[in-house]
């Protein structure tokens, strides 16, 4: 009897706690089929009639097509970067071990601490001649990205055996053979959580585009709903509809794979 | 196979990214914050300590310094309290739990600006749903303008980012209590353990590299909070929600680098103060264990 009560209260709670998590994400979909009057009144209710002109209008007015091609631009070069750099830093932070590298990778912990520099970043960017294009900004998130993916990836390094590179030295690969060959497949959970890990922030950022990017045709999705909302803020149903199409694309990515995510953030950063 | 025959060269693409596009821009803005750069001045002149002695006696900087340190503290502790008791119900035998750990993480993976505007229509001081709620279960005087109403503003932040975050922690935190071994939990249970002892005494220590990595990431993300902050109040009514990062939007729009790099460059004083510390004692308690 004691322990059916128990549990009935711990059931209680995680489903109250789910309700808590999932009320908003309700919201934004139902207030996102309401008209210009029942979408202010932001209520929880359906829709009294169903309207699918709120995504119409998003469609028209935003250049929604540019941002999705930008944001997706961005999130698949910078993902090919940071997982070729930071496995390729890993390995070797790793197998070697000795006091250059142990310096090296706590330079990265230190670069996953403190905040990035962003006013002189454009200055930077400016002075490399590269500001405002795609490269700059690749080159800026995989900066950023790559001191949280060095420290996964270190840590998940560690669980494979040497044996296995002195196996393949002994049939004669080379160091680019036993990383292609033989790391890389064995590290591909853990690189799968970097990139989305590197998808999740950079489709969501807000921060880097608004500093460095100027001309609106290389807006991401992100910045171009900041930007509508600061203009057409007086018609929530719009906005609703917009939101529900920003956050479509990584929930997606992130049902799909939502496994890897947590395996590969628990293995590389609760064992490392 | 020998450690040194590893070859350097592999490591060379992300130190070279890294040096040019994170740690040089970092070196620069140290010099930087020393001029004038102004974007409506043609030249950028060495000033000395000019923009820090400026900086020091706004008031505005007070008001971010203690904006960020209430909201750094407040976040870590919550979101791990948060975190650690929902891990640990969820590490009962709870039906669906898959789903369940699916759903506290989904918010961790929306654009914190998304965000920023959904807890805008929830705080709407007339329909929004917090005060819906609160009037429908007769607690109608604690309704708030949640967001306007100075005294309120910053913990509103506060709740919404906990909202963001907490599921997070509680997936690191679940992680560690999958190492210890139940029957660790049981014999110490049948040695007479109370609950609180197991909890003190095996599951706090054992889980101590979760709380490690949690207790840091919660620190240092909290204390560059920015589009949530920008969003919601952009660190009004007044200055009493700003935050580092809204302060330099807003000297940056008025085109002032020199003295928006000299605010960053206090920003990351402060992250490094309180950083690097927490590091170095978590890590050291966590060997000690």
């Amino acid at each position: 009897m004691r322990q059916g009560g128990k549990k009935l209260a711990l059931h209680l709670f995680v489903l109250l706690g789910a309700l808590v998590i999932l009320i908003p994400f309700y919201m934004i979909l139902v207030n996102s089929f309401k008209g210009v009057r029942e979408s202010a009144l932001f209520g929880m209710g359906l829709p009294s009639e169903w309207l699918f002109s709120n995504y119409e209008k998003v469609f028209e007015q935003g250049n929604i097509l540019r941002g999705f091609k930008n944001s997706f631009l961005l999130a698949g070069l910078t993902v090919f970067c940071v997982n070729l750099f930071a496995s390729m830093a890993a390995f070797v932070i790793q197998r070697r071990d000795d006091r250059l590298m142990r310096g090296l990778y706590l330079t990265f912990i230190i670069g996953l601490i403190v905040p990035v520099s962003i006013v002189p970043t454009i200055r930077l960017m400016d002075i490399l001649g590269v500001k405002g294009t795609y490269f700059s900004m690749v080159m800026y998130y995989t900066a950023v990205l790559l001191p949280f993916s060095v420290f996964l990836l270190v840590g998940f390094m560690k669980q494979i055996p040497r044996e296995l590179d002195e196996a393949a030295q002994i049939e004669g690969a080379g160091f680019f053979r036993l990383y292609a060959r033989i790391i890389l497949p064995l590290l591909i959970t853990v690189l799968v959580t970097v990139s989305i890990v590197v998808i999740v922030s950079v489709w969501n950022d807000f921060f880097g585009p608004f500093y460095l990017v100027t001309d609106s045709t290389k807006w991401t999705i992100v910045l171009q709903i900041f930007n509508f909302v600061s203009l057409y803020n007086t018609n929530w149903g719009v906005v609703f509809a917009f939101m529900v199409i920003v956050v479509l694309p990584v929930m997606l990515v992130y049902l799909l794979l939502q496994r890897y995510i947590i395996d590969g953030l628990t293995a590389g950063s609760v064992k490392g | 196979m020998e450690r040194r025959k590893y070859p350097l060269y592999f490591s060379y693409p992300a130190v070279a990214v890294f040096l040019i596009f994170f740690i040089a821009p970092t070196l620069f803005g140290v010099y930087y914050s020393f001029t004038d750069w102004n974007i409506n001045a043609d030249s950028v002149k060495f000033i000395g300590f000019d923009n820090y002695a400026a900086l020091f006696q706004e008031p505005r900087l007070g008001k971010a310094l203690s904006n960020t340190l209430i909201f750094a503290a407040a976040v870590t502790v919550l979101q791990n309290v948060i975190g650690f008791v929902l891990a640990l119900v969820m590490n009962e035998s709870i039906r669906m739990r898959n789903f369940f750990r699916m759903v506290f993480f989904m918010p961790y993976v929306i654009a914190p600006i998304v965000i920023g505007y959904v807890f805008r229509a929830i705080y709407h001081p007339e329909h929004g749903i917090v005060n819906t709620i609160l009037e429908g279960v007769g607690l109608g005087f604690m309704a708030q303008d949640w967001l306007n109403d100075p005294k309120w503003a910053l913990f509103s932040i506060i709740l919404t980012d906990l909202w963001k975050v907490s599921g997070f922690t509680m997936v690191i935190y679940l992680a560690g209590l999958q190492f210890i071994p139940k029957d660790l939990l049981e014999s110490a249970a049948i040695d007479g353990a109370n609950y609180w002892h197991r909890l003190k005494n095996i599951i706090l220590p054992l889980v101590a590299s979760s709380t490690t990595v949690n207790i840091l990431l919660s620190l240092i993300g909290s204390m560059k909070v920015f589009e949530m902050v920008m969003v919601l109040t952009d660190g009004g009514p007044g200055y009493t929600t700003e935050v580092f990062y809204t302060y330099i939007r807003s000297t940056f729009s008025m085109g002032q680098m020199g003295y928006s790099t000299a605010i960053n460059l206090v920003l990351f004083a402060l992250v490094t103060l309180v950083g690097l510390p927490v590091l170095a004692a978590l890590k050291k308690r966590e060997v000690e264990m």
